[in-house]
């Protein structure tokens, strides 16, 4: 193999340095007008009567859209499954009378330019009948509390539980049981590019959509299910790159919806593009309080895991749906052997904002809640940490714990927890709290035993993925998917694994811009870290029939068998043959587009009706499984004991990706999900008036993200390869985990520095002072 | 009412009527088509619209137009490009890694240029403290700090 486990350069990059022209906000069409959303000031309202006369009459305001103007067919906005999933919640219509979040967008219009868009906004009269509103999943919950949905009197969204072994038994085997109740918070994703689309109606009634998302086949199912129109009447173009979107982007927003209908109403394409505070209440990671008890054996062997957790939902069930699963399953029900567990989640509505999907997808608030019992456990018995997680684990070879007919052919768990621990110099590690002065330093971990490649497994998601390779006859090739790149390098690692297959340069693959839904093949998002693993399986796919008959035709301008040659540096030889007979990839592709008599350097040729026909490969399948990585962080930190701040000083983090595709561009999903990761950790937190219910962090000056000056210096990325039997050259997933380890990880080297133990999250100066007793 | 103004960009003259509160970010994308200065947040806090003004790096969202006539501005389409050449920094960041979503990088080799305009080896203190204004979310800035020591190093 060639190019896979090498750096090339990312083939966006250039363009991205020199002004990167290719993202979604700087689509401009033709006649193109501004949307613009009036949104809610209260938290729970009816609305009585909306009157929008005056804004309707603003010279250049050519659109304007109301509750009553809009289709109120229920529908789930969240893209990886069907509008109608069974396992979702249809309780979102595009704009609804009852307000059920401040913020929530009542009314919109569309003028020729978007200050006019913004005068008539304020031109619009809403007269509000204002409800109590709740805040508090847990009280929403009691009885008497205000009710958001008819269809959830209890505000209960959703209620899954899960279980195996006998939980009563588990616990009288055990020697320890362990309580705790860990708290997470609402964090943003922070792509920095805004949610934005440009949504154009023809005259016909068809939509383009050109949008800031993770999914184009999403996008179109949904927006045509909300609309009620034939999909085939939506048509997504695709991006050639979107500025981030980390589970952000992966539902239908107000804006597309919206700024359809006014284009429809108007005649004329209609953008809209959220300042930054409205995409601070469109989507978040959700708040989850999670109960745990645990029982335990002397030596550390888990007996009984029971678990309960608590997710505020916000205002529509969307996302809440389907995290509580994933939380359940993959963070805590599942990550370690144990032969009693249950588990038990509530999806609860409150008069918050809706959450959304964000990379990790529930695991990191399990994780910081069992990864931080763990260590609680392993302090008081007196236990090492990293023998207890080893005893506990899953082995390579094992059925696979949570999918069904799959095993885990390729686990490298355990090394990853003994090639950190050597990295970050485990050994030398004091005990928890035996430093002196006010500067204390400490090392800690956190896993993620277990995550996904793709949803396999899950009924209702969707988890296939198509390809087309096209070879040109100047010996490039054109591949063509609907994966979106998010950033994260789905071009270069697609490009990549086409290249391999097809025996060509690098620079020779080149992936198609502003592919659309009329084009390629279906495919699932670019989320649950499944792009390398299955899109890369259908690129693969694809490239190896286009490779077939690369060498079908090969073989009859050679006079040999297809099975004697072999493509590599875009040449095709005859294997054992002198290098005089062998052909550029460029003369055969040539030779497929040619006409019946070809006129080369040797004269003419005469050609057969075998050799007719483009050299192209397609595929839409489904991947073979849902192989599980691994992974784990250590962290070293320093707690200042008079301010209360914590810097954390280095990181190791070690990951089991099956194969390395990427060096370069794995080990900046590394880095960069540390950002996110110790963001969430110690500083990222939206906040809302209690009272009002809006956002107080609707800017970056409020809402802190780590800079350039608060990460660490030192991040090493440990790449265990394992290499997985069904993926694309071995490979398996990567992106998610990397977000998920460090906040408990933190948690647990705050601890080993001085002695504190915080339960909740992010965990702030104030809340390490008021631990250690100063304020 | 809209005012006439003349604004130097990227060695350019253009003449231009713009609203009094038209932000120098607007009139660079809008009118100008100029998309290299993205807006992330237009509060002053994310440096995705970074220009120079005079050499200095700003936030182009923080300025109006008018507040920006008879100043010379650059922004990344000044200083460089495929057809150009590339300045150092941009191919650094191509080769280091550096450049993912790519939707802070903009502003990010903005932000850098001034350093190393000023500074010819800047420490990573120094490296780190410049780009401070500038939030990246998809690289965790390490390979952005070590595009920016590979473009000092080619000095
Ligand atoms: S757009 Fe100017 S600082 Fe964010
Ligand atoms: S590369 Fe995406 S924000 Fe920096």
């Amino acid at each position: 193999m060639s190019l896979i486990g090498k750096s090339p350069a990312r083939p966006d990059a250039l363009d991205k340095v020199t002004g990167g022209k290719g993202y979604p906000v700087n689509v401009r069409l033709p006649g193109m007008l501004h949307g613009k959303l009036l949104r809610s000031p209260y938290p729970h309202a009816r609305i009585r009567r909306i009157d929008t006369s005056a804004a309707a009459k603003l010279p250049g305001v050519k659109a304007v859209l109301t509750p009553a103007d809009v289709p109120r067919r229920k529908f789930t906005p969240v893209y990886f499954v069907p509008a109608d999933a069974g396992s979702m919640v249809q309780d979102m219509v595009i704009m609804s009378d009852t307000v059920r979040f401040a913020g929530q967008p009542v009314a919109a219009v569309a003028a020729t330019s978007l200050r006019i868009a913004e005068e008539a906004l304020a031109l619009i009269e809403v007269e509000y009948e204002e409800l109590p509103a709740i805040f508090d999943p847990e009280a929403a919950m009691q009885p008497g509390a205000p009710v958001l949905h008819a269809h959830a009197p209890n505000n209960v969204a959703v209620n899954p539980s899960m279980g195996f072994g006998d939980l009563e038994r588990g616990f009288a085997e055990a020697d320890h049981i362990f309580e705790g109740v860990y708290q997470s918070h609402r964090v943003h994703t922070c792509y920095m590019e805004p949610r934005v689309c440009v949504v154009d109606c023809d005259s016909q009634g068809r939509y383009t959509v050109h949008s800031s998302m993770q999914h184009l086949f999403g996008l179109r199912q949904k927006l045509a299910y909300a609309l009620e129109i034939p999909e085939s009447d939506v048509r997504v173009v695709k991006p050639p790159y979107i500025g981030g979107g980390f589970g952000g982007k992966l539902d239908l927003g107000y804006i597309e919806p919206v700024a359809a209908l006014l284009s429809r109403r108007a005649g004329r394409p209609v953008r809209i593009e959220q300042m930054r505070y409205e995409d601070f209440i469109s989507t978040a990671r959700h708040p989850i309080k999670v109960y745990l008890k645990t029982g335990v054996k002397k030596d550390g062997t888990f007996t009984a895991r029971y678990s309960r957790s608590i997710l505020d939902t916000g205002a529509h069930a969307t996302h809440g749906a389907e995290v509580i699963n994933v939380h359940g399953a993959f963070g805590l029900l599942m990550t370690y052997r144990c032969p009693n567990a249950k588990w038990e989640g509530y999806t609860v509505y409150t008069n918050n904002m809706i959450g959304g999907g964000y990379r990790g997808y529930g695991s990191p608030q399990a994780c910081f809640a069992a990864e931080s019992q763990i260590d609680e456990i392993c302090e008081k018995l007196g236990l090492d940490p990293i023998e207890f997680r080893r005893r506990n684990a899953w082995r390579q070879g094992e059925a696979h714990p949570v999918i069904p007919g799959l095993k885990l052919d390729s686990y490298g768990f355990e090394e990853c927890l003994a090639r950190g621990a050597e990295r970050i110099g485990w050994k030398s590690r004091r005990k928890a709290n035996s430093g002196s002065g006010t500067r204390r330093r400490g090392i800690g971990f956190a896993c993620q035993p277990l995550w996904v490649s793709g949803c396999v497994g899950f009924p209702d998601i969707y988890e296939h993925s198509g390809a087309i390779v096209k070879l040109n006859p100047d010996g490039t090739a054109d591949l063509a998917t609907a994966a979106m790149d998010l950033g994260s390098g789905q071009i270069t690692t697609l490009c990549q694994i086409a290249a391999e297959e097809l025996g060509l340069p690098m620079e020779a693959v080149r992936m198609v811009q502003n592919a659309d839904t009329t084009t390629v093949p279906f495919d699932a998002p670019s989320h649950a870290s499944r792009v390398t693993y299955s899109a890369g399986g259908a690129v693969r796919a694809a490239a190896t029939v286009a490779r077939e008959r690369l060498l079908k035709v090969a073989g009859i301008m050679l006079e040999a068998s297809p099975e004697d040659l072999t493509v590599a540096d875009g040449r095709v030889s005859v294997r054992g043959a002198p290098a005089s007979r062998s052909l550029s990839v460029a003369e055969v592709a040539q030779r497929a587009e040619s006409p019946f008599v070809q006129h080369g350097a040797q004269g003419p040729v005469p050609t057969t009706l075998e050799e007719k026909g483009t050299i192209i490969g397609l595929s839409s399948q489904a991947p073979k499984g849902n192989p599980s990585p691994a992974a784990v962080a250590f962290v070293e930190v320093e707690v200042d004991t008079e301010t209360g701040q914590v810097d954390v000083l280095r990181a190791v983090y070690a990951h089991d990706l099956g194969r390395l595709i990427h060096p370069q561009g794995a080990e900046g999903q590394v880095e960069g999900g540390f950002q996110q990761g110790m963001g969430y950790a110690l500083m990222e937190n939206l906040q809302f008036d209690p009272d009002s219910g809006t956002c107080l962090t609707g800017d970056f000056l409020d809402y802190k993200i780590p800079t350039a000056m608060e990460m660490p210096r030192d991040i090493q990325s440990v790449f265990v390869e394992t290499n997985e039997p069904t993926g694309p050259f071995g490979a398996k997933s990567l992106s998610e985990p990397c977000i998920t380890v460090p906040a408990p990880a933190i948690a647990n080297a705050i601890y080993n520095a001085i002695g504190v133990r915080i339960h909740e999250l992010p965990i702030t100066p104030e809340k390490i002072l008021a631990a250690l007793g100063k304020i | 009412m809209q005012k006439l103004i003349t604004l130097q960009v990227n060695g350019e003259r253009h003449e231009l009527a713009v609203e009094p509160d038209e932000s120098l970010l607007q009139v660079l994308r809008n009118r100008l088509e100029l998309v290299g200065p993205k807006k992330g947040c237009d509060s002053g806090g994310c440096g995705c619209c970074s220009v120079h003004v005079d050499g200095r790096v700003a936030y182009s969202c923080m300025m109006y137009a008018v507040g920006a006539e008879g100043r010379e501005i650059t922004t990344i389409e000044g200083i460089g490009s495929p057809a150009t050449g590339l300045h150092r920094l941009q191919q650094a960041f191509i080769d280091a890694g550096a450049v993912q979503c790519g939707y802070c990088t903009c502003g990010i080799i903005m932000a850098a240029k001034q350093l190393l305009d000023t500074v010819k080896q800047p420490s990573e203190d120094q490296i780190r403290l410049a780009i401070a204004g500038n939030l990246c979310r998809c690289t965790g800035y390490a390979k952005i700090v070590d595009a920016i020591k590979l473009a000092a190093a080619q000095t």
